[in-house]
């Protein structure tokens, strides 16, 4: 059993041809039935309202409307028909700050460029996977910011009220729980 | 009496959704194999497109850019100025390695590092730019694909050494979210 990705509808946004040449050809290659293609953010946004796609995938820096100027309308437009549509965003930057500004306006995934074709598929198969909560607060809408969980943490559990910590607990220590 | 505790907004006003896993219900289970993962990977390495007309439009982008904050004749600070230069060689470090020129993102990469740290443009680091910009173009009109060799690693260690003299002289430089 594995993936068909034949009804996956997909929009790439790249302003750069041959490198938008290149990533549908790995989509299609993965097997995407539809990969909608544009050249600038402010023309994804119109495919996007027009076909309401599966998944963006979108390069940063673009004119006109460039990748986070597209991820805010999508995620904020009136006209947006999916707010909550996954967004991962190809980028030559690597600095933190900049990873974070991206973060900030509310793309799902982050990919640095050059990468490879299973460095796109990591991307797909965790928003596939592990989607993460949309948060809706004044300021901001988009996904969960934060990608700890508190699964995450391998070391001691100490607290008293911890299932196997109960069991080695004197009766003194019950009577405070 | 002191109600300030009392009165203050709440701190929180976010409200969690779960979004509705559209593509998952399309897609199944199961994930990708290796094979259609690797022959996707063959098709990246193997494409025919001869990066060398973009990368010199970069290329042109960044040396006029280089060109402007020299005409300018004193350092700037200014993020426009920086950005001028920083932007096409983001471009050259994104493209390069896609289209089988890893020693031109390698090069860039060095070089986006030195410009995302530095606080001003002056002339050192000017020079600095310049001297990226020439290797680059030496590499791109060489058509040096691959690595570069022993060659390649000597080229890529200059140039770092070069941005780490620089550093070492002018730690004032150092934009100040880095110090």
């Amino acid at each position: 059993m594995s993936y068909n990705f034949q009804n996956l509808q997909v929009l790439l946004v790249e302003d750069n041809k041959p490198m938008l040449n290149l990533i549908k050809t790995v989509l299609l290659s993965f097997g995407v039935g539809n990969v909608i293609t544009s050249l600038n953010g402010e023309d994804g946004f119109r495919e996007f309202c027009l076909f309401n796609p599966d998944l963006v995938i979108t390069d940063w820096m673009m004119s006109p409307g460039n990748g986070l100027e597209l991820t805010h309308s999508i995620r904020n437009h009136p006209k947006s028909p999916n707010k909550f549509a996954p967004i991962i965003l190809m980028t030559g930057f690597s600095e933190k700050r900049r990873v974070l500004n991206a973060r900030d306006k509310g793309i799902t995934e982050f990919i640095v460029k050059p990468f490879n074709a299973r460095d796109l598929y990591r991307r797909m198969h965790k928003i596939i996977e592990s989607p993460r909560d949309f948060v809706e607060a004044p300021e901001y809408f988009g996904p969960d910011r934060r990608r700890k969980r508190k699964d995450e943490y391998t070391g001691e559990n100490r607290r008293i009220t911890d299932k196997d910590k109960v069991s080695q607990i004197n009766i003194t220590e019950i009577d405070l729980i | 009496m002191d109600i300030k505790h009392y009165n203050q907004k709440p701190k929180r006003n976010a409200k969690f959704i779960k979004a509705p896993n559209l593509i998952k219900a399309k897609v199944g289970i199961g994930g990708l194999s290796d094979a259609i993962i690797d022959r996707a990977q063959k098709l990246l390495e193997s494409q025919t497109e001869d990066f060398r007309p973009l990368g010199e439009i970069y290329l042109k982008q960044m040396k006029a850019g280089i060109d402007k904050a020299t005409a300018l004749g004193k350092p700037t600070d200014s993020e426009e100025m920086i950005a001028l230069i920083l932007f096409p060689c983001v471009q050259l470090k994104a493209n390069g390695g896609m289209f089988n020129y890893p020693l031109v993102t390698r090069i860039a990469e060095r070089f986006v590092q030195f410009m995302e740290v530095v606080d001003r443009l002056d002339n050192e680091t000017l020079e600095i730019a310049t001297a990226f910009y020439t290797t680059i173009k030496i590499v791109l009109a060489s058509q040096i694909k691959g690595d570069g060799g022993e060659q390649g690693e000597a080229l890529v260690n200059e140039l770092n050494n070069a941005c780490m003299r620089y550093f070492d002289k002018h730690k004032d430089n150092l934009h100040p979210r880095e110090r």
